[in-house]
């Protein structure tokens, strides 16, 4: 079974929304859709919520990480939100700060400041 | 032998307990024995004394018992347990001594002795250096939860704004609890900026500042802000002594113009109402 993440367009925004936990096959196709589909779009922003997952392993972080820096290379800025209390305490503890990335509470937010962003 | 050792300190209470007391005063640095009245000295010596007398009627029954009574009413004594040991070692040395010059304790006999005195004491220092661990142990238990009580409660002050304080010194074990009653505490009240103030924390080195940074770290990644307040001036001496990089770090020295920072950053501020 082969599950792909769908991504979702909303004007010049794209709107990602993980509902299960990811394994690294389908984290590296996300990473691959997710930049094809920007390429078709155009779309100027990303948003990754993350409400639903309460584990991230290094793999998944990593790639996450790997996803906002080609998408600010592709031109496009990435908020990730809804990242559980327990998935911020797995990552610090891992060491994995996501140093440069946008977060917000949750989709609603989320899109606010990337609007924000987007409009500075 | 033991009945014998027990009449003869009781018929010779007086003079032990004299010598006794003599012994300790020399000896300890315990306040005890300088700031009592001569009468509290004298009843609590007695008191002791026939505590140890009673612990030589070995009458096998009874003997736990006694023994834990023993060592329960020493421990509440509330002398230090360095002393208790004194006590205990300079008692037996006096009737040791006096048995020696009355000459009950002789070449032959003296192995046998030495037996008794050995059977004697070694429960009696066992049992105490238990009771004290145990009063111990549930006093360090019993602080640590007040501890627990004490630490760490997320407080919304405005929409969007809410204010940890630190009160207290922060160790690894609270610097996880803190951590994960900030996290939920965000998610719960929605804030968007969280201030940590440290007034009361009493000392910041790198471990502590190494937990604030990570604590600060993962409230970026669930979405919200954080502001480290309350920095004292030593505070900051040593932060910056340490060479600790708080450069990431909006940080102010009160909660005041924390909460004006955080209602800026909400695009909000505070208004003085004019009066008409």
């Amino acid at each position: 079974m082969n599950l792909r993440i769908p991504i979702l367009k909303l004007k010049d925004v794209l709107i990602v929304s993980i509902q299960w936990e990811l394994d690294d096959q389908t984290a590296l196709q996300f990473q691959e859709d997710l930049l094809t589909k920007m390429h078709e779009t155009s779309a100027r922003g990303v948003v990754i919520d993350l409400t639903p997952i309460d584990f991230i392993d290094s793999f998944i972080a990593k790639v996450l990480g790997d996803v906002i820096a080609m998408s600010g290379l592709m031109g496009a800025k990435v908020v990730i939100t809804g990242i559980q209390p327990a998935v911020a305490i797995t990552l610090i503890e891992l060491g994995i700060r996501l140093e440069d990335v946008m977060t917000a509470l949750d989709l609603e937010n989320g899109l606010e400041k990337l609007q924000q962003e987007l409009e500075a | 032998m033991n009945k014998l050792m027990a009449t003869f300190i009781q018929d010779n209470l007086e003079e032990i307990i004299s010598r006794w007391q003599e012994l300790m005063k020399d000896d300890s640095e315990e306040r005890f024995f300088q700031i009592m009245s001569q009468d509290v000295i004298d009843k609590t010596s007695r008191e002791f004394a026939e505590l140890m007398i009673s612990n030589l009627y070995e009458g096998e029954t009874n003997y736990e018992n006694r023994l834990k009574d023993f060592t329960n009413k020493v421990v509440r004594f509330g002398w230090s347990i360095s002393f208790v040991m004194k006590a205990i070692t300079h008692f037996t040395t006096v009737v040791y001594t006096m048995l020696e010059e009355n000459g009950t304790i002789r070449e032959e006999n003296m192995k046998e002795y030495v037996m008794t005195f050995a059977a004697w004491i070694t429960p009696m220092r066992d049992g105490i250096v238990e009771t004290y661990a145990k009063t111990w142990e549930r006093t360090v238990q019993l602080q640590k939860i007040a501890l627990q009580e004490l630490s760490a409660s997320l407080i919304p002050v405005f929409d969007k704004i809410s204010v940890m304080p630190l009160v207290g010194t922060i160790d690894t074990e609270r610097a996880k609890l803190i951590m994960e009653n900030l996290l939920e505490g965000v998610v719960k009240h929605r804030a968007e900026v969280v201030l940590l103030d440290i007034t009361g924390v009493p000392v910041v080195d790198t471990m502590v500042a190494h937990h604030i940074i990570q604590a600060a770290d993962a409230v970026r990644l669930v979405g919200a802000k954080c502001m480290l307040v309350g920095i004292r001036p030593e505070i900051a001496q040593t932060i910056v002594t340490l060479g600790i990089n708080l450069k990431d770090f909006t940080t102010t020295s009160t909660l005041q113009r924390g909460v004006e920072q955080a209602l800026a950053w909400t695009n909000r501020q505070i208004v003085e109402v004019e009066e008409d």
